[in-house]
């Protein structure tokens, strides 16, 4: 978090971790379509020829507050192939919330296992507590064959502390959830911590509401949540 | 992890790492490549025939094309009055809030109101129009448009005209090249400007930090294949002290051992003689075996200790000029017993003498042709044959220079393939039974590796399994740093190539 009360701004940042095509830009990119252009920036990806993240991908997500606030949340990917931990300790750095995607396919079991424990160790190496930075697990993939079914993924949820989110990230199923579970994680913590609704007028309410207003959250469960601001039309450049 | 590099720490990052790129706010500085930026710039000024300034926060001019206003202004800016106006006009336009307010107001045109495009009047009549720079939020800098002349504007307004000592006429003939356009128009171009801005610091953006990200990645990649370095180093120092301190060991029990072994082989040999008084023939065939078998393992106390010597580094070679088909004729006559005992033929092909002499210890290359000798002729059933042969003094590509090859030939059981690799190590025989058939610790074929590497050669071996071996070497006429008169037979390590230059 990089709260600048002299220019009234903060920063939230926001890592989406996991294997090698487990669907972190996937998620992006859902939320990025999703979300009113007022809301969000372009989402920048660098890739190589082949589609795999090469550095990290980038979407910004701001909105001023009632009190005037600039708030603005960054969410990152990293690059999911083994080489790259160089660059996935680097975009971690000063995470405030980390989503972690794993692959709901059995078969995928060890490589979701080294990979959270790459994610540990490179928190630590961040100086971050992994007891203390909220993570939120997606179980993603969970149409194809070989998949954990629910109650797997229940008996997973219960085995550990983190909030656990089923998903089909290429149909959009369970990402908006998955962002709003991380976003409430991270609000929380960072309420804790500098006392956002004290301090900065900032309250859970308003922090989700002037995201999720924005959001076209048509067929998922926030949409009862969360009416869409009115007069709300998509227009803008997405500068 | 213990970072190889130290280094300043911001507060509350990461123990020895640079803040990241990524936690950066960027200025428009960093996302846009100037040069380019400005012939862009400067190709919409020509196209439109009106001034572009873009600035950054900062204040600080990041493009500024004049076009068209610029004797105009010069002309205003000469009187006094003038320029104190100017000046206002200017601050405003640069460092005021952008924002209708203070003067300004929301510019006509189509999309001039989702751009944040104010409209902002000089004390002339002419006009600018300012647009906000907004990136992800955050305001970055501002694009100010103009001086423009309003189509609507018919003559210079007061606040022009009272100057003290204006030329009206000739201030009118400078306006003229002004570019006269609605406040509509002047807005859409500087909407047009504003998306080909936003499409440029998008790549621009991109391309800054995918660079950054990269160098960040490379140094700590750097960082961490240091660390691991700096493990192996420690971890090989061990491993060769370790190495040293067998071979030590090795040496020091060889020694002891072959100081008791010495009397024994002495005191039978003497009872052997009869020095003690007779023997019947049953007690001397006892005692001649005792004297035997002591000597066979004097024999192989010996090659260890060779061999504990040449790994501790201390074997010193003991140079002098050698002729090399002579040292093969000795060898010879010192296995031939062996050869004839077993049945094996033994045929010598050495070049005519006399042969240029090298540079060797004549010794330890009798060793080594003894070595293979024996070797050869232990491996080849009775009937069998073994060669050795000389080549006369030539070029030998694996050395790089002039020298003898040496082979020795058997028709014996030879070597699988998948073997070859291992034979020269220590204590190494290809097949573990064949130590009880053949005899010997697995040390001959090391100590002619040794050897010949400290003599700066070469062996290799040649075998078809169950057809025979030949084994090759390849000896240099003159050994690496001969001059010294005695060198170390280490067996050879990689080494820096080259010499120092500085």
């Amino acid at each position: 978090m990089q709260l600048n009360h002299a220019q009234r701004e903060l920063t939230l940042k926001i890592v989406y971790y996991g294997p090698g095509l487990s669907g972190k830009t996937t998620n992006l990119r859902h939320l990025h379509a999703k979300a009113s252009p007022e809301v969000r920036g372009r989402l920048l990806t660098v890739e190589t020829h082949d589609d795999r993240t090469l550095f990290f991908d980038l979407l910004p997500v701001f909105f001023s507050t009632s009190s005037g606030f600039k708030v603005k949340v960054k969410l990152f990917t990293v690059p999911g192939q083994v080489i790259h931990n160089a660059t996935r300790r680097i975009v971690l750095q000063g995470a405030d919330a980390v989503v972690f995607i794993a692959d709901s396919r059995r078969s995928a079991t060890a490589d979701n296992n080294a990979y959270w424990r790459n994610l540990q160790d490179n928190m630590k190496e961040n100086n971050l507590d992994p007891s203390q930075v909220p993570v939120v697990i997606q179980f993603n993939k969970k149409d194809l064959p070989d998949a954990r079914t629910d109650a797997e993924i229940e008996e997973s949820r219960r085995r550990g502390g983190e909030a656990v989110v089923g998903a089909v990230a290429l149909r959009g199923e369970g990402v908006l959830e998955t962002f709003h579970a991380v976003a409430q994680a991270a609000y929380q913590r960072l309420d804790a911590r500098a006392h956002l609704a004290r301090n900065l007028g900032l309250t859970e309410a308003e922090f989700l509401g002037q995201i999720f207003r924005r959001m076209d959250l048509t067929g998922s469960a926030l949409a009862r949540t969360y009416e869409r601001a009115p007069g709300e039309a998509r227009g803008g450049d997405g500068r | 992890m213990s970072g190889a590099m130290g280094g300043g720490a911001p507060e509350g990052v990461g123990a020895t790492r640079r803040e990241s790129v990524l936690q950066r706010r960027l200025s428009l500085k960093d996302m846009l490549d100037l040069p380019s930026f400005t012939e862009v710039v400067r190709s919409f000024s020509e196209l439109y025939r009106v001034g572009i300034k873009v600035l950054d926060t900062a204040g600080d001019k990041l493009a500024d094309v004049k076009v068209g206003h610029g004797d105009f202004c010069s002309y205003v800016f000469g009187f006094p009055e003038g320029r104190a106006r100017c000046t206002a006009t200017v601050a405003r336009v640069k460092d005021g809030p952008v924002a209708p307010v203070e003067g300004g107001w929301p510019a006509r045109g189509d999309g001039a109101e989702e751009a944040g495009i104010i409209a902002l009047p000089c004390f002339t009549g002419l006009r600018y129009l300012v647009m906000p720079v907004c990136w992800e939020g955050d305001l970055l800098g501002r694009v100010i448009l103009g001086p423009f002349t309003p189509e609507e504007l018919a003559d210079f307004p007061g606040s022009l005209t009272d100057i003290a000592g204006m030329d009206l006429a000739r201030a009118h003939e400078l306006v003229g090249r002004v570019r006269r356009a609605p406040e509509r128009t002047a807005a859409q171009v500087l909407v047009h400007f504003g998306q080909v801005l936003a499409a440029l610091v998008a790549s621009g953006q991109r391309a800054f930090l995918a660079t950054q990200l990269h160098i960040e990645a490379m140094l700590e990649t750097h960082r961490d294949l240091e660390a691991n370095n700096a493990r192996l180093a420690q971890a090989n120092v061990r491993l060769k002290e370790l190495d040293r301190l067998k071979s030590t060991f090795l040496g020091t029990v060889s020694h002891e051992l072959r100081t008791p072994l010495a009397s024994i082989i002495g005191y039978s040999e003497m009872l052997a003689e009869g020095l003690a008084g007779a023997l019947n023939p049953e007690q001397l065939l006892y005692v001649r075996t005792i004297v035997e078998k002591g000597e066979s393992l004097l024999n192989l106390i010996s090659s260890i200790l060779d061999l504990s010597q040449i790994e501790a580094g201390r074997l010193r070679l003991v140079i002098g000029p050698v002729d090399l088909g002579s040292v093969i004729q000795t060898a010879v006559s010192s296995v031939a017993p062996l050869a004839q005992r077993k049945g094996v033929a033994l045929e010598v092909r050495v070049p005519p003498p006399p042969q240029p002499r090298i540079t060797a210890d004549a010794d330890k290359l009798r060793q080594v042709v003894v070595n293979l000798l024996a070797n050869a002729v232990k491996f080849t059933a009775a009937g069998g044959r073994v060669a050795v042969v000389m080549s006369e003094v030539g070029a030998q590509p694996e050395l790089g220079g002039p020298g003898y090859r040496v082979s020795v030939e058997d028709t014996g059981m030879g070597i699988r393939e998948d073997q070859l690799e291992n034979i020269f190590q220590s204590f190494y025989q290809v097949d573990g039974s064949s130590t009880r058939e053949h005899g010997g610790a697995g040390l001959g074929l090391a100590i002619v590796k040794s050897l010949v590497e400290g003599h700066g050669g070469r062996v290799s071996v040649e075998s078809e399994f169950g057809r025979g071996s030949c084994f090759t070497v390849v000896l240099p006429l003159q050994p690496p740093l001969a001059e010294t008169g005695g060198l170390s037979a280490l067996a050879p390590t990689p080494s820096p190539t080259g010499q120092d230059r500085f």
